[in-house]
């Protein structure tokens, strides 16, 4: 490989790390004036924008424009670790964070979430003088996966996980032909757009096969789909498997920070705004990566069945009581907003946050979450302790996933879903005492006014999960009922106390036996939501447990609802943000709050 | 001559700059990115920081005069304060800067407007002495 292949039809390959093309991006005026002529001098080819937004459409228009992104993490329109997710699994280049804080916590959810480096500022030139040397490492790691992945007809993909997957996206990079591969043995394969459908098929197929068994060769057998090739699958695979590991290493990371106040100050960057990207995303159908959106989560919310329920994104979290039919239509109007993984994040993490404000006192133990969690509990892994404060402000019943963001005045979700998720699961913990609210959960809340946040609405997942986050401030988190039942379903496949087994359920149910999730069976046990999440993850094979009927819905989650009603409870979600902080009155208790405003489908209201 | 005086000026204005410090090596990374590509970056630069900056300081003030503070707004600005400030190396400022984010931290009110306001008096004084030397650099 050299470097020429690599940079394609640059003119100036020989010449490289010269001319090497950097997008840079940061919301401060002086500090984003001071990288470019950093990068300048060190005689990279520049662009600057002061708006992630703006940055992820260049991007998206045109991936092969730049070789390297490097963005602040503190952004107004949009967290930077969203962003670099987004970056990463839909564009797959390199990323580099910057930080006038750097904290340990900070750093390492950059990492987490696929950074390659961590830079605080302010940056010096010497730091800025080797980060070519990223580009080049994800194209060999790309080229080397790519070799493997020929070799490895029918073996699974999991072994691919080592390398990164998203040099993946280096390899189909460059040419964006047709779908003809006609060497097999070139790194240029036809881009292929994972559409929601297509995603919702390839989940489909993972869930019938069974994480473990789900090679590539049989994905695509089960998936049937004409142009696919085995390669598009095993690429598509890795990404996925990526993501749920990062969730699952969020969540466990989630344990680790829980309780920190740095957490709160994560609380800040997370701009709920994450959704709206994959919401592009999802819509553009560029999204290779979007259709990763974890439809365990949506199944788990949304009792799916498993399909790719990328919807999950906003409506699963609302709705967690919510049977499998009522999810489905909600499911299917937000597929656009599934954005596959990117999506499914931020809506959780928002719904999460919420609940998961708790310190991690009573977090479960994230640290068993392990990927299976991640395919059901979407984002909820990826919960960092930085979300901590994001969640739950405690106490009030679960009902209703909304509600509880709503509560959470102001508590800006990161758009990492996991980290929602994380939280949940951990308040879920919580709650599950007497819906007494841990002590710290008021105190670590760290509620961010919502007016702060980005425009979910124009988010992706049919803007729900962006509306959850909005409306995740007012929205009184109930005694992590429902999101915490739905937290642990859909993140944690670790049973809970009560409800462990449901929670397991789903989540094993997902991941591992391509059991539709009953994330609305998982919601419904409020009571399930007994102590500390921790549980163990119970290996995919497990069979349904007893608990998926019992899920119910408690809390009034909306039934499917469809964008249109998640906006109705939105607005009124908002109303509630001017609340301050809930109190954390340990009410941990599931009373389902019940918004006039929404249409509780649930039967336990 | 008078070409070499006006030089030596400009070099003991820089000089005491740094060593009254009002600035930091930083600054210095600034001048090193002036170049003929780029002859005015660091007066460009600094006049950014100090637009930016005073847009800053009238957030902050508006958020101080709210009642109760919104900590966790005021920490953000300063953050944002802090970054810019850091980035062109204007030192006595940055300090300003983390001691209004400990009040912050601490969720002290009076500590908070009481380091804001030397914040601002810094702000000012480097603003006025920047603007000298660049008068006479330029």
């Amino acid at each position: 490989m050299t470097v020429e292949e690599i940079r394609g039809s640059d003119h100036e390959i020989d010449r490289f790390p010269i001319g090497m093309r950097v997008l840079a991006v940061d919301d401060n005026p002086t500090c984003l004036k001071l990288l470019e002529g950093l990068l300048r001098k060190c005689q990279y080819h520049v662009t600057t924008t002061n708006q992630a937004i703006t940055a992820l459409n260049m991007l998206r228009e045109n991936r092969n424009r730049f070789d390297l992104v490097i963005s602040d993490v503190y952004m107004p329109d949009m967290d930077g670790f969203k962003l670099l997710e987004l970056v990463g699994l839909e564009m797959d280049l390199p990323v580099i964070m910057l930080s006038g804080n750097g904290d340990r916590n900070l750093v390492m959810k950059g990492v987490t979430h696929g950074a390659c480096d961590y830079l605080v500022k302010p940056v010096r030139l010497e730091e800025l003088r080797n980060i070519w040397q990223h580009v080049i490492r994800r194209k060999v790691e790309s080229k080397s996966k790519n070799n493997h992945e020929k070799s490895d007809q029918g073996k699974e993909g999991g072994d691919q996980n080592e390398k990164l997957n998203r040099k993946r996206k280096d390899e189909d990079t460059d040419e964006e032909n047709g779908n003809e591969s006609d060497d097999p043995t070139t790194k240029k394969k036809a881009r292929v757009v994972w559409s929601i459908d297509l995603h919702r098929k390839f989940v489909a197929a993972i869930n019938q096969l069974g994480i473990e068994k789900a090679v590539p060769k049989r994905i695509l057998d089960l998936m049937n789909v004409d142009g696919l090739t085995r390669e598009n699958v095993a690429s598509h695979l890795q990404k996925y498997r990526l993501y749920l590991k990062r969730i699952s290493q969020q969540a466990n990371m989630v344990v680790t920070f829980g309780g920190n106040n740095d957490a709160s100050s994560y609380m800040r960057m997370s701009p709920l705004d994450g959704l709206g990207d994959f919401r592009t995303l999802s819509c553009s159908g560029r999204l290779p990566n979007a259709s990763y959106a974890p439809p365990g989560m949506l199944g788990r919310l949304n009792s799916a069945t498993g399909v790719a329920l990328h919807s999950l994104t906003a409506p699963p979290l609302v709705q967690p009581n919510h049977t499998q039919t009522k999810l489905q239509p909600v499911v299917s109007s937000n597929h656009q907003n599934v954005n596959l993984f990117q999506g499914i994040p931020p809506s959780f993490d928002h719904d999460q946050r919420q609940y998961c404000n708790k310190p991690n006192t009573q977090l479960t133990d994230v640290g068993s979450f392990d990927e299976s969690r991640i395919f059901t509990g979407t984002n909820l892994a990826g919960f960092s302790s930085i979300d901590e404060p994001r969640m739950f402000r405690g106490s009030s019943t679960f009902t209703d996933p909304i509600s509880v963001l709503a509560n959470q005045a102001g508590v800006k979700l990161t758009s990492t879903g996991t980290e929602s998720f994380n939280h949940l699961s951990d308040s879920s913990g919580f709650l599950d005492q007497n819906g007494n609210q841990p002590p710290n959960f008021s105190s670590n809340l760290n509620l961010q006014p919502l007016a702060e946040s980005y425009s979910y609405p124009a988010v992706i997942n049919g803007g729900f999960s962006s509306n959850i986050t909005t409306a995740a401030a007012p929205i009184e988190p109930h005694g992590g009922g429902l999101v915490g039942d739905i937290v642990q379903n859909v993140n944690r496949s670790l049973p809970n106390q009560k409800g462990g087994s449901r929670s397991k359920q789903d989540y094993s149910q997902y991941s591992q036996n391509a059991l539709p999730t009953q994330a609305t069976s998982a919601l419904a046990s409020y009571d399930s939501l007994s102590g500390p999440v921790s549980h163990s993850r119970p290996n995919g094979s497990r069979s349904i447990p007893f608990q998926t009927e019992q899920i119910k819905l408690q809390s009034g989650f909306v039934s499917n609802k469809s964008y249109g009603s998640l906006d109705d409870i939105i607005p009124g979600m908002m109303k509630q943000e001017q609340d301050t902080t809930m109190p954390m009155n340990g009410e941990f208790g599931y009373d389902p709050y019940i918004d006039p405003d929404r249409e509780y489908n649930d039967e336990s209201r | 001559m008078e070409q070499n005086h006006t030089k030596r000026q400009i070099k003991v204005t820089r000089n005491s700059l740094f060593e009254q410090g009002y600035l930091d090596e930083q600054f210095s990374q600034l001048e090193d990115l002036q170049d003929e590509a780029n002859p005015n970056f660091v007066k460009e630069i600094v006049t950014l920081f100090f637009s930016d900056s005073t847009r800053l300081i009238r957030n902050v003030e508006n958020a101080l005069e709210s009642y109760p503070l919104d900590f966790c707004k005021l920490d953000d600005y300063m953050h944002q304060f802090m970054g810019s400030s850091s980035s062109i190396g204007a030192k006595k400022v940055k300090n300003e800067c983390t001691q209004f984010q400990e009040c912050c931290k601490a969720m002290n009110a009076d500590g908070c407007i009481r380091a804001f306001q030397r914040v601002k008096q810094e702000h000012a004084v480097l603003k006025r002495k920047l603007e000298a030397y660049f008068q006479v650099s330029l």
